[in-house]
């Protein structure tokens, strides 16, 4: 499976990071449908920044993690190469 | 006469004590801290009992310090007004004070037979139930669930360091799918119940934003919660097996709320297939948690 792994991380990482925008579209329109008070729009806008922001610190480590994973495995392949005879 | 009217009040009251747990819902909540120590390692079998007793005890507290905090609204909706309180088979303070009692003995359970990580992960997920949900969000926002929802996402975290004593990505992994999970899980009840809500003033989504917008935020959070259930897989926590059933079992999810969505755009009742959602999107959880276990020794 291990080739297919940049893919997949990819894949993921675009339907994660499209999926939050549009999540964050839809909340505006939300919001300005509901015609909250402007105060109560920016509690509201920070409710739902704060999952975003942390989602975003997360792929970034995410991201760190999958490339040391894969050069282990590329590291490992290599060895497996060079003891056999 | 005496003697058997006795035994009634008091196996009465042994169940209006296990009824303020919501055993139901801790039977979720400790799938989910269980499964993922078996994720983690090889865990013993006396720290499996001593989390389980620990992981029920603090989640029974919680729901019942809940109760407590919500008996002003219990009584107005159908769903709760049978619970031990509206219902007035138990004094408020008497479930107040069972509530502290038990989360306090789930602290000192998981603090001296466990670790004191798991111990402050557990009280942790106590109070974010308790005051930052139940008290400051549920009544104020219609996100309410969507960051409440971190409450739920505790018990891996528990669960995890249970085992390694630490906290790490791919336990923050655990943690950001049943976050990503509550809300199309909780607004597709919140699509069935909003007069409930409305009349107990609880601003849930479908009641403020409308049908159509929440729906449309259940499919985005389900396609999120599909590309985030692949990612663990990139940094080698799982394998094939569970890359497998995280994509069927959040293909019908996905399937289930893209159903209701198109019955909506065409005017027609999703009202049976959201019943379905909600009702699968418990399995889900379950089967999803079950597959990352059985991936790890497979």
């Amino acid at each position: 499976m291990a080739p297919a792994l940049p893919a997949l991380f990819w894949l993921a990482i675009v339907l994660v990071v499209a999926s939050q925008v549009m999540i964050l579209r839809s909340t505006v329109r939300a919001m300005r449908a509901a015609e909250s008070a402007q105060a109560r729009r920016g509690i509201e806008w920070a409710y739902a920044i704060v999952p975003a922001v942390a989602l975003v610190v997360a792929l970034a480590a995410t991201w760190q993690e999958s490339t040391a994973h894969r050069t282990r495995l590329d590291l490992e392949a290599r060895a497996n190469q060079t003891v056999a005879p | 006469m005496t003697a058997p009217t006795a035994a009634v009040r008091e196996s009465s009251l042994a169940r209006d004590l296990i009824a303020l747990t919501k055993p139901r819902i801790i039977s979720l909540l400790l799938l989910t801290t269980l499964a993922p120590m078996y994720v983690a390692g090889t865990p013993s079998w006396s720290v499996i009992l001593w989390t389980g007793i620990g992981g029920y005890l603090m989640a029974g507290g919680a729901n019942a310090v809940n109760m407590y905090l919500d008996r002003d609204i219990d009584h107005v909706m159908a769903r709760t007004k049978l619970r031990p309180i509206p219902s007035g088979r138990l004094a408020a303070r008497t479930v107040l004070a069972f509530g502290i009692a038990i989360a306090t003995a789930a602290t000192w359970i998981l603090g001296h037979f466990v670790n004191v990580l798991t111990a402050a992960l557990a009280l942790g997920g106590f109070y974010f139930y308790v005051f930052v949900y139940t008290r400051w969000l549920k009544r104020t926002t219609p996100q309410n669930i969507v960051l409440g929802g971190a409450a739920g996402a505790f018990p891996p975290l528990v669960g995890w360091a249970a085992v390694t004593g630490r906290v790490d990505l791919a336990s923050l992994y655990l943690f950001l799918i049943i976050f990503y999970w509550t809300p199309p899980h909780f607004w597709a009840l919140a699509l069935l119940k909003q007069r409930d809500y409305g009349e107990a003033g609880v601003p849930m989504a479908p009641n403020i934003w409308g049908e159509r917008e929440t729906i449309d935020q259940m499919l985005w959070y389900t396609v999120l919660l599909i590309g985030l259930t692949v990612l663990p897989v990139t940094f080698g926590v799982f394998g094939l097996t569970y890359l497998i059933s995280a994509l069927v079992l959040g293909g019908i999810l996905l399937r289930g709320v893209w159903r209701i969505r198109a019955l909506d755009a065409q005017g027609e009742s999703w009202i049976p297939v959201a019943w379905r959602v909600y009702k699968y999107s418990l399995l889900y959880l379950a089967l999803l948690f079950v597959a990352m276990a059985v991936d790890r020794h497979v």
